[in-house]
């Protein structure tokens, strides 16, 4: 069965991403998909007005920051107050390509709930570190929740509507993407991890710098305390 | 020969251990290998100790427990620790509803918006 292109949501948080935002917003739509949601995580930039700007698109702030996690969780109650059958998340930073969307939303198409896009089947260009803490991400995302995926911190997913009604997220920050794959365990949702491309710019390699060690401990914690 | 204290508190702590592993084989709601480990750790430790009480001892005596003040200094670390975790557990549920309270506020907005 086709789906339907006017019930299909991009959802894309972003956090001062003025500079880059626009850009990003143009590429989706040249991709074909008019119906993208940004979220604004508090911002201290213009983001939020420069996303605005763009024609079409449905903007949404957080007056504080609350982190990616919560800002992807906004964005996708929006889709569903929206009408959505399908949303995708994406970075708002533009290291995803648009282009891999069609790709998501051919297995939703025949029937995956969620559909993860996964760097470390495509790596090329990928850091060493990034690659590294990857596979730490995904061995404590495993003892964790019981599930083995190959990227469990990607935020190029797809969610079908029984998955949008379904998953229930609890975190706020980067655990949120380890939950997921908790939420599609626990309702035993249908999934595929798909090879995407990324990539690093300067730009998106300087954005990363909030991933590092520290970050990552605090991450873990927040897991333990959440599983 | 067991107590009768042995062999209630064995009772308690096989039952608490089965239904774990039960859970987690029928795959219940949020049970995971981590509070599976966590679980078969703290109540087969339970069970364990209870029915080899002996053990304890000489235990104590390996790990240098030997002396009572060591023990409770120990004990004192652990409910630290408790305390700690309980207080991470609270932040992140106040965190948790500042995040819920910022998200009604953008959707309601939205919602405005769509009427």
């Amino acid at each position: 069965m086709a789906l339907d292109k006017n019930k299909i949501f991009i959802v894309i948080p972003a956090f001062n991403e003025e500079s880059v935002i626009y850009d990003v917003l143009q590429e989706v739509n040249s991709a074909g998909y008019e119906n993208i949601i940004v979220v604004d995580d508090g911002s201290s930039d213009n983001t939020y007005t420069a996303a605005a700007k763009f024609p079409g698109v449905v903007s949404v702030k957080h007056f504080l920051n609350r982190g990616k996690g919560a800002a992807v969780k906004t964005g996708m109650e929006a889709a569903k107050i929206l009408g959505a059958d399908v949303a995708v998340t994406m970075d708002g930073d533009g290291q995803h390509n648009p282009r891999d969307i069609a790709k998501m939303l051919e297995f939703i198409r025949q029937g995956h709930d969620v559909v993860l896009g996964t760097r470390l089947q495509n790596p090329k260009g990928m850091p060493l570190y990034k690659i590294a803490a990857n596979h730490i991400g995904n061995f404590f995302t495993f003892v964790f929740y019981g599930l083995w995926v190959t990227d469990s911190q990607s935020g190029f997913r797809a969610y079908s509507k029984k998955a949008l009604d379904l998953i229930d997220t609890r975190t706020d920050r980067y655990e949120y993407d380890s939950e997921v794959i908790r939420e599609i365990v626990r309702h035993r949702l249908k999934f595929k991890e798909i090879p995407i491309e990324v990539r690093y710019t300067e730009y998106s390699m300087s954005k990363a710098q909030k991933q590092n060690l520290k970050n990552g401990i605090k991450t873990l914690i927040k897991m333990m305390i959440n599983s | 020969m067991l107590t009768l204290p042995q062999i209630i508190l064995a009772f308690i702590a096989f039952v608490f251990l089965a239904s774990s592993i039960l859970k987690f084989l029928r795959k219940e709601k949020s049970q995971t290998l981590f509070k599976l480990f966590s679980n078969v750790f703290v109540w087969g430790g339970v069970l364990f100790f209870s029915l080899f009480p002996r053990f304890t001892h000489q235990l104590s005596q390996k790990l240098g427990f030997g002396e009572s003040l060591n023990t409770f200094i120990f004990i004192g670390f652990v409910i630290v620790f408790i305390i700690l975790f309980k207080i991470l557990n609270i932040l992140e549920r106040t965190e948790r509803n500042v995040s819920e309270i910022v998200r009604k506020e953008a959707l309601a907005k939205l919602e405005k918006n769509i009427k």
